[in-house]
C-alpha cells in the first residue's frame, strides 16, 4: 500500500516488471533540513544529528554518512552497548583503533542509520586522539567535513533515481547484510558548522622539559639510593 | 560515645567478623554495581571487566583471545572467566572478590609469622579487607586481585620453608604481569643467604641447589606456559601480553614523571636514547635495594614495586594496588607515628589530587593544561620518594627487634 503511494507521487514514470522500484519526491526531497551540532568538551564529545523535513507520504529508512579525519575516533565497543541501550545505530566502515595517536592513523566513516516515523535525531559519541605537539600556540584544528544523507523507502531495496540527486550502493542496514541502493541528496541544507579544536603540547618547551624531568628522576633517585645505602644491610 | 566506638572497633578486630564484614560489603557492591549498571548512564563496572568477559567469548569458541582488541592479559584470564558464558556474567566478579578476601587471609598469616600478635595482624590486614581501594578495583571486575594473591601466597610459601611451590606460583605470576619479575634478585639473594655461607661471597652463594631448583621450578613454568600459549596463539600473544607493556611508551597523559617528554619527544629520533635514560634510575634502585633488604623480603618486594611503579614510564592508578598490597607487611615494623603517618598519606593524596585536577581539566573541558599535569607529575614523583625514605629511615629491621627482646 505504502509502496504504491510514494509510486504516485513520484514524477516519474515507473516501470512494472516483476519487482516495484521505489521513488521519493523530489519537492519532498528539497524539504529535508539536516542541523549538525557537537555538544561536551574536551577530548569527549557526542556529535548530534538531526532530520527535518516536511510530513513523508511514507516510512524512510535514513542513512547518514559522517566522514571523520584521523583526529578522532568512535569506539565500536561503546556503541555496540548503545545499541543495546538506547538503539543507536551506527556502523563503522573499518577497523578504527581507540589508542593510536592522530598521526598514526587514518580518517574513516561512520554510517548512522535511522527510520521514520521517529525522531530522525541521533547522539553518536566519539573522542579525540592525541596529536603531535605544536611548535606555534597549543590547539591542533580539527575539522569535521559535512555529512551525506542517504535515503530509501522502508521496504525498498532499490530506489527510483530523481535528479539531481543520485543513486548509491549502502549497506541496507547496520548489520552489513547486505547492499541497497540509496538515494543521495545533492546540495543538502546543513545548518550547524562543525570544527574542533584539542589541546596539544608545545614542542618549543622540549628542551627545558626534557631537562627539568632528567634533573628531578636524577635528584629523586640520588636521593633514595642515599638514604638506602644507609639504612641497608649489606 | 567514645568508649562505644572503641568497642565496635575492637569488636571487628575479631577475625570472623573482619572476613565477614570484608565479603559481604564486597558482594553488596558486586549487587550496586549490577543495578546502577542497568540503570544508570555511568556504570560501575570497569570497562577491562567487558574486555574479559568478550575475549572469554572467543576462547569458548575456540578463537583467540586477543581478537578482542586492548585484551592484554594471559590467555588463563579469559580462560578462568569462561563461567560468564555459562553461569553467569558477574563470575568474574566474585571470583575477583574471593581472591581479594583470601589475600587479607594470606596477609593475616604473614604478619602472624612475623611476628604480629592475632589483634595486630587483624588490624594490619584490615587496612586491605577494609580499604575502599582494593575493594572498589575488585568489585568493578579488574583482575589485579589474583596478582596479589599470587605475589602474597609467593611471600607466604617462602615464609613456610616451602620453596618449591613459591617457585611454581612465582613462575605464574611472572606470567600473568612482568613486574614480579624485578623480585628476581631479591628472592635469588634470600634463598642463597640461607644455604651454607663459609666464608663465600654473596654472588658465588647464588651457585647454590634450593636456588638452581627454584630457578628450575619458576622458568619451568614461566617458558612452559609461554611457549604453550604462542603455539596457541602465535605472534599476537607474544605482542599483547608482553612486548606492549615492555615497549609501551603511553604518549597520554598518565601519572609518570616522563610523560610529558615523552610525548613531545615521540617522534623525534632521541626517542630512544630517552626511553632507555629512564630506564636507569629504575634499574639502578631495583638493584641497590634488592641487595640491601634481601633479607626482609616483603619489605624488599614493597620498595622495588614502589620504586619500579613510580620510575616508570607509564603509570595507571591500577598500578598503585602492586605495591598496597605488601604495604599491610610493612607498617608493624615502622617507628614512625601515627601523627606523622597520616601526614605522609594525607600529602601522597595531596599528591594525587594536584595531578587529577589539570588532568580532567584536559580530558573533560579541553583546557591545555599540559605543564600543569607535567609539574604535577614530577611533584608526585617528590613525594613518593619523601614517603619512600621516610619508610626506609624508620623501618626496624628483625634482628634490632630480637635483640630488644633478648
Amino acid at each position: 500500500m505504502f509502496e504504491r503511494v510514494c509510486v504516485l507521487l513520484a514524477t516519474f514514470p515507473m516501470f512494472v516488471s516483476g519487482s516495484v522500484s521505489c521513488g521519493l519526491a523530489s519537492t519532498w526531497l528539497e524539504s529535508v533540513v539536516l542541523s549538525i551540532n557537537i555538544v561536551k568538551e574536551g577530548f569527549h564529545r557526542e556529535l548530534v544529528f538531526e532530520i527535518r523535513h516536511d510530513h513523508a507520504p511514507c516510512d524512510v529508512q535514513v542513512l547518514l554518512v559522517q566522514g571523520l579525519p584521523s583526529g578522532v575516533y568512535i569506539d565500536q565497543y561503546q556503541l555496540a552497548s548503545l545499541r543495546e541501550d538506547t538503539g543507536l545505530q551506527v556502523l563503522l566502515d573499518s577497523a578504527v583503533d581507540v589508542e593510536d595517536p592522530a598521526y598514526a592513523s587514518s580518517g574513516f566513516s561512520a554510517m548512522v542509520y535511522l527510520s521514520s516515523p521517529g525522531l530522525l535525531q541521533a547522539v553518536v559519541p566519539f573522542h579525540g586522539r592525541y596529536h603531535r605537539p605544536s611548535t606555534s600556540g597549543g590547539w591542533e584544528q580539527v575539522p569535521i567535513s559535512s555529512p551525506r544523507l542517504l535515503l530509501r523507502p522502508e521496504h525498498c531495496k532499490t530506489v527510483t533515481p530523481t535528479p539531481p540527486h543520485k543513486v548509491v550502493e549502502a549497506p541496507c542496514t547496520v548489520h552489513n547484510e547486505s547492499l541497497c541502493s540509496w538515494l543521495e541528496i545533492e546540495g543538502l541544507q546543513v545548518l550547524g558548522f562543525v570544527s574542533l579544536e584539542f589541546p596539544v603540547g608545545d614542542f618549543t618547551l622540549a628542551a627545558p622539559v626534557c631537562a627539568g624531568t632528567a634533573l628531578v628522576t636524577m635528584l629523586c633517585c640520588a636521593f633514595l639510593l642515599r638514604t638506602i645505602w644507609k639504612h641497608g644491610t649489606f | 560515645m567514645a568508649r562505644a566506638t572503641h568497642t565496635v572497633l575492637w569488636k571487628l578486630l575479631n577475625v570472623r567478623v573482619l572476613y565477614t564484614v570484608a565479603f559481604v560489603l564486597r558482594i553488596v557492591l558486586v549487587g550496586f554495581g549490577v543495578y546502577q549498571d542497568k540503570t544508570m548512564v555511568v556504570k560501575y563496572t570497569d570497562i577491562d571487566y567487558h574486555v574479559f568477559t568478550d575475549a572469554s567469548r572467543f576462547v569458548t569458541k575456540g578463537e583467540s583471545p586477543y581478537k578482542r582488541s586492548t585484551y592484554r592479559y594471559t590467555p588463563l584470564v579469559a580462560w578462568m572467566l569462561s563461567p560468564n558464558l555459562y553461569l553467569t556474567p558477574h563470575f568474574g566478579k566474585l571470583l575477583f572478590v574471593t581472591c581479594d578476601v583470601v589475600c587479607g587471609a594470606l596477609l593475616h598469616c604473614l604478619l602472624t609469622l612475623r611476628g604480629s600478635s592475632s589483634e595486630a595482624a587483624c588490624y594490619f590486614s584490615a587496612l586491605w579487607l577494609l580499604n575502599p581501594l582494593p575493594i572498589g578495583v575488585s568489585t568493578r571486575g579488574n583482575a589485579e586481585a589474583v596478582l596479589s594473591l599470587l605475589v602474597l601466597s609467593t611471600l607466604l610459601c617462602l615464609e613456610l620453608k616451602r620453596p618449591l611451590i613459591a617457585a611454581f606460583l612465582y613462575g605464574l605470576s611472572i606470567h600473568m604481569k612482568i613486574y614480579p619479575v624485578t623480585y628476581g634478585l631479591a628472592i635469588a639473594l634470600s634463598i642463597a643467604s640461607q644455604g651454607p655461607s663459609g666464608g663465600r661471597w654473596m654472588f658465588q652463594r647464588l651457585f647454590n641447589k634450593d636456588l638452581l631448583q627454584f630457578a628450575f621450578v619458576s622458568g619451568t613454568v614461566f617458558f612452559g606456559l609461554t611457549l604453550a600459549f604462542y603455539f596457541m596463539y602465535g605472534w599476537d600473544f607474544l605482542h599483547e601480553t608482553y612486548l606492549y607493556h615492555l615497549t609501551r611508551r603511553d604518549i597520554r597523559h598518565n601519572f609518570s614523571p616522563y610523560f610529558y617528554m615523552l610525548y613531545l619527544m615521540a617522534e623525534s629520533e632521541w626517542s630512544i636514547v630517552l626511553g632507555l635514560v629512564a630506564f636507569l634510575p629504575q634499574a639502578a634502585l631495583l638493584f641497590l635495594t634488592s641487595l640491601a633488604f634481601h633479607t626482609d623480603l616483603p619489605l624488599c618486594c614493597f620498595l622495588n614495586t614502589a620504586i619500579f611503579v613510580s620510575f616508570n614510564k607509564v603509570c595507571t592508578s591500577q598500578y598503585f594496588l602492586w605495591y598496597l598490597c605488601l604495604l599491610p607487611l610493612v607498617l608493624p615494623r615502622l617507628s614512625l607515628t601515627v601523627k606523622r603517618g597520616v601526614a605522609l598519606l594525607l600529602l601522597w593524596f595531596t599528591g594525587q589530587g594536584l595531578w587529577l585536577a589539570p588532568a580532567y581539566y584536559l580530558e573533560f573541558e579541553g583546557r591545555n593544561t599540559f605543564l600543569y599535569i607535567w609539574f604535577a607529575g614530577l611533584l608526585f614523583l617528590i613525594i613518593n620518594s619523601i614517603v619512600m625514605v621516610q619508610i626506609v629511615s624508620h623501618y626496624i629491621p628483625v634482628t634490632v627487634q630480637q635483640k630488644k627482646t633478648e
